[in-house]
């Protein structure tokens, strides 16, 4: 396991004001993290929660302070957002007399792919592969939006297993549409995963109502007492909706991956 | 910046007496262990016992009523709760769930390491849908902050000027200081302290701007034209 006791480590998420749901995974990795006790410290820090990008250097007594981005790619946020607000100019910064590490987002981990694997399984335990068609679905069209270019790396990693029948990727407003997605997939089954970070508003509450499962948003995430039932009987296919793939508690061993892959290439620093 | 240990800091300020913070009393017990609760639950005896740091995460999360509370220090947390905690360390992750960098923030500013960052700066430095923020008047400005950072609001108190040579004039003065207030029973309260404006107030004032330009450009559409 990853010990670094001298140093401290900062989980980056982008947060709500009205969600609940959005900061969830990127807490939940935090907890999952502080009780194993390979840092320090570790913490969360927000660019719309508590504690703030501006507050969380205030919170860390160690010298030595490892940030991982608990977002889905690099973008807007990672490149412009987090460097501003945390002072940051390069891989390894000196920001209030604290050596600031800046490591790669969770979302570019290689294992990703197993990751939307392992969750397009069990969202649908005993459906053939063979017979399904998986649509790993994104946003798209954002103020310089990556994720849609970091859904199409893992599509086309996926497609090369050859495990699904077919692959594709959707997005809320961009072709390939999530709500068209019966015509372009040919398969019985349908496994639909969210490339979220969490189960906030587009990936819990959007995107049902796009592919025809709810009428119009739902209730949030945590206010429900059960997650949807699958599979959903729809246009004469079976529809499987899974979590968005920020939910897996493995990110935490990817967010402590990302720490190694930082120390692997700047070790001299 | 000299080695700092937290722990050790609180420590000695629960020791000297600072045993409030936000909304939250700290009670030392003969066992050595250290209990939160809500300083309106303070002589209630039905309350709801918790022992484990992580869970003021969760009653941190919303109010009694179920709503969200994206802003830790609105004095709104839920009462009726009471958390057990066995040392120091624990007792730093729980206030740092119900109030994040709060401790930290309090021992920046007591070692004169806290720089208040003016509203004016933090509205320059904005990009993308924030930038229109940029645009907010002193005016508004004013108005905008001694609402949205009212005691009712926020029970921080706001260290930053409006501007590098504009103070919060429309903010009661007590409101801006980081001064510990000397509670009844000789109890001292850990301040929580804001030297920089929120996301919230950022974003508030991206709405001010926009609505006053709205109401500009619709009245000019609706001006009549002169000439012709």
């Amino acid at each position: 396991m990853l010990s670094k006791p001298d140093s401290a480590l900062i989980i980056v998420g982008h947060g709500s004001t009205v969600n609940q749901d959005s900061s969830a995974p990127t807490l939940e990795h935090v907890e999952t993290l502080s009780r194993r006790g390979g840092f320090a410290e570790v913490v969360s820090a927000f660019w719309k929660e508590e504690p703030s990008l501006r507050q969380v250097l205030h919170m860390i007594d160690s010298d030595e302070v490892y940030v991982v981005p608990n977002f889905i790619s690099e973008g807007y946020f990672t490149r412009t957002v987090i460097p501003r607000e945390l002072g940051i100019t390069g891989p390894v910064s000196e920001v209030s007399g604290k050596k600031l590490k800046y490591c790669e987002p969770v979302g570019n981990h290689v294992r990703m792919t197993e990751l939307l694997l392992r969750r397009a399984a069990e969202v649908a335990p005993g459906v053939p592969p063979s017979e399904t068609s998986l649509l790993i679905v994104g946003h798209g069209t954002n103020l310089n939006d990556n994720s849609a270019l970091a859904a199409k790396r893992e599509v086309d990693r996926i497609r090369e297993t050859g495990i699904y029948a077919e692959v594709f990727n959707a997005y809320m407003e961009e072709a390939p549409l999530i709500a068209e997605w019966d015509t372009y997939t040919s398969q019985p089954n349908v496994v639909v995963v969210p490339f979220f970070i969490a189960d906030g508003l587009h990936s819990f509450q959007d995107i049902p109502v796009l592919l025809g499962i709810e009428q119009e948003p739902g209730l949030a995430a945590s206010q429900r007492q059960v997650f949807r039932q699958n599979p959903h009987p729809l246009r004469g296919r079976s529809l499987f909706f899974a979590s968005s793939i920020g939910t897996e508690p493995l990110f935490a061993d990817l967010i402590l991956d990302q720490v190694a892959a930082f120390d692997a290439i700047h070790t001299a620093q | 910046m000299n080695a700092r240990n937290l722990n050790q800091m609180v420590a000695v300020w629960v020791a000297d007496g600072f045993r409030q913070i936000g909304q939250i009393r700290i009670t030392q017990l003969d066992s050595g262990e250290f209990e939160l609760r809500h300083v309106e639950d303070l002589g209630r005896m039905d309350l709801v016992n918790y022992e484990d740091p992580f869970d003021a995460r969760h009653l941190s999360l919303t109010t009694v009523d179920g709503e969200f509370r994206p802003l830790k220090s609105a004095p709104n947390l839920r009462t009726g709760w009471r958390l057990l905690i066995r040392n120091i360390a624990d007792l730093r992750a729980a206030l740092d769930l119900f109030y994040p960098a709060m401790l930290g923030v309090w021992a920046s500013h007591l070692r004169h390491e806290l720089q208040p960052v003016s509203f004016r700066e933090t509205l320059d430095r904005q990009t993308g849908m924030y930038a229109a923020s940029k645009r907010l008047q002193e005016e508004e400005g004013q108005g905008l902050v001694a609402n949205a950072c009212s005691v009712e609001n926020c029970t921080k108190r706001q260290l930053w000027k409006f501007a590098e040579d504009q103070t919060l004039r429309l903010m009661p003065a007590d409101k801006c200081s980081a001064e510990s207030k000397l509670l009844e029973g000789g109890i001292r309260e850990i301040p929580l302290l804001c030297h920089e404006a929120c996301n919230l107030l950022v974003a508030a004032a991206r709405e001010t701007v926009k609505k006053r330009e709205r109401a500009a450009s619709a009245g000019a559409a609706a001006a009549p034209t002169h000439g012709g």
